[in-house]
């Protein structure tokens, strides 16, 4: 089977996902799918529903209305055939203090279904030199390592990890960023939350972005993008008038055409002889997408 | 249950790294237990030394450890994060449970000795007593689970265990000895209240009553209900 055509299959769908906790509904209605052996990025600000979205695919909360499908099965009622396939990696804690790092993978071990080596994954995270440590005296990263290694034990099918990079320095963002990419070269599916927006673009297929309980955008990085107009700015010399439908100095388009319009405000500049400064052109990004969203959602309220 | 003993060996291994667990979960009940039966807790029968180490080796170091246990377990998020292994729901809190019921279990062995020892009298029906501690087992085993479901922290379980722990040891204690008859025997509903009154048969002060086959029946039902209904994994609610 090629890459494109396991890539079509659906991992995880969700149709119409509400989940209420009392009065409050914390998800409202989301829709999404995963494919198989892609990287998911779900994005979203503090009380977005992502965590309560992912506990809902992993089982371990009950929907108050929708279908949750993962991997062919109902996370609500099939959790415990769902276990063996799936790992997870917590948002935070769930270790036990007065154990050590070795003595947590080998009790790991012994209740996961799955095989793996404790020495393996111990080298693959920069462990095996805390390995008699209790895990009271590590440093957050390297409890996030150890998390990590107790999501990826046995490599299975599907790995959820809930903020994998959060507490890193740049040095064990990027180790955990390569143990994605081998998840994913390993054909496994990896859908992970997170609040850093470069390690979305630097690793997801594709991403959905939550707000207020709801997906507000999905699909592929380039979809999002291409949906959103890009933007160019310049500064104009003082007492230069701008173009029509231009304040200056500082000039600030935002365009669904940026090859057209930048084309033309040059040739307006060149036919002045306007020199400008600070001249930039970029496409939209999804630090962009993720703001307006976010001030879209002020003004409505 | 290749799991449920993996995770069982590491809990045991735990209460004996933590001092503080060691000390209330072994030391606390086995003294008392100790020093009652070398004082004879105002009785020559034995029915009441034996009552009260049996309410206070399930109260003490059953029921108060594994609430604070479970507590503990769910405030960390261990009892999630386990979750996401292979071991299952029942396993996990079997497993969580089991080494502080072992260590019980084991001191009331040791008991045994003691009193022999020590020269407390012999059970003439020492099957009511074998009831007793069954029977106490389920009670304070869904207690603690029932328990754990009201109690936020695990500093806050020595607060919300208080109410049923000393009901069951002044129930315990007191029919162990009274001979209850009649519409006396009612009282047996009490929970932990069993625990006395077959303390009292097992040393022929009393006769054998289907109220506290009810109660021990009946109250670790409702526990066990409560707990299923309401248990939380999750310290997020």
């Amino acid at each position: 089977m090629t890459e494109t055509a396991v890539r079509t299959e659906t991992a995880i769908g969700v149709r119409g996902l509400r989940v209420r906790y009392g009065g409050f509904e914390a998800v409202r209605g989301v829709d999404l799918e995963v494919r198989r052996g892609e990287v998911f990025a779900l994005l979203g600000t503090n009380g977005a529903g992502k965590t309560t979205t992912l506990e809902v695919m992993e089982g371990f909360r009950s929907r108050t209305a929708g279908e949750v499908s993962v991997l062919g099965l109902d996370p609500g009622r099939e959790r415990h055939l769902l276990r063996q396939r799936m790992g997870i990696q917590l948002q935070e804690g769930g270790f036990v203090d007065e154990l050590t790092v070795g003595e947590t993978l080998e009790l790991w071990g012994r209740l996961s279904p799955r095989e793996d080596r404790v020495g393996r994954l111990l080298d693959r995270f920069d462990l095996a030199g805390r390995r008699d440590v209790r895990v009271s005296a590590l440093s957050g990263g390297e409890k996030r390592r150890l998390d990590l290694a107790t999501a990826v034990w046995g490599s299975p099918e599907l790995v959820v990890l809930d903020e994998p990079t959060t507490g890193l320095d740049p040095a064990a963002r990027r180790r955990t960023w390569d143990a994605i990419q081998e998840l994913q070269d390993g054909g496994r599916t990896v859908v992970l939350t997170t609040h850093y927006l470069e390690e979305a673009e630097a690793l997801a297929d594709r991403v959905a972005i939550m707000h207020e309980g709801r997906v507000a955008v999905a699909g592929s990085l380039t979809e999002i993008l291409a949906s959103r107009p890009s933007s160019f700015s310049a500064t104009l010399p003082p007492g230069v008038t701008p173009p029509p439908g231009m304040t200056g100095p500082e000039v600030l388009v935002h365009t669904t055409d940026l090859q057209r319009d930048l084309t033309a405000f040059l040739g307006w500049a060149a036919e002045r002889g306007v020199t400008l400064t600070d001249l930039r052109a970029a496409p939209a990004s999804l630090a962009d997408i993720y703001l307006s969203i976010r001030s879209e959602s002020a003004e409505e309220a | 249950m290749d799991r449920v003993l993996a995770l069982t060996a590491t809990e045991l291994r735990l209460i004996f790294r933590n001092k503080t667990v060691l000390t209330s979960t072994l030391a606390i009940p086995l003294g008392l237990g100790v020093f009652m039966a070398l004082t004879g807790f105002g009785s020559d029968s034995g029915a009441s030394v034996v009552a009260m180490q049996l309410a206070m080796v399930l109260g003490l170091g059953i029921y108060v450890a594994a609430t604070q246990t479970l507590v503990a377990r769910r405030q960390s998020l261990v009892l999630k994060r386990l979750r996401t292994s292979g071991i299952s729901d029942a396993g996990l809190l079997t497993a969580t449970i089991a080494p502080v019921a072992v260590l019980a279990l084991a001191q009331m062995v040791l008991f045994v000795v003691i009193d022999l020892a020590i020269g407390v009298p012999m059970p003439s029906s020492p099957f009511a007593l074998v009831l007793a501690a069954v029977g106490g087992l389920a009670l304070v085993v869904t207690a603690a689970l029932a328990t754990s479901v009201v109690t936020p922290t695990p500093e806050r379980s020595q607060i919300t265990t208080l109410p049923l722990f000393f009901v069951m040891i002044g129930a315990a204690v007191l029919l162990a000895f009274l001979p209850l008859d009649g519409m006396l025997s009612v009282l047996n509903l009490v929970p932990g209240a069993p625990l006395g009154s077959l303390a009292n048969v097992a040393y022929g002060g009393s006769a054998f009553s289907l109220m506290q086959v009810v109660s021990l029946v009946v109250w670790p039902l409702a526990f066990g209900l409560l707990a299923h209904r309401n248990f939380r994994w999750d310290a997020r609610v």
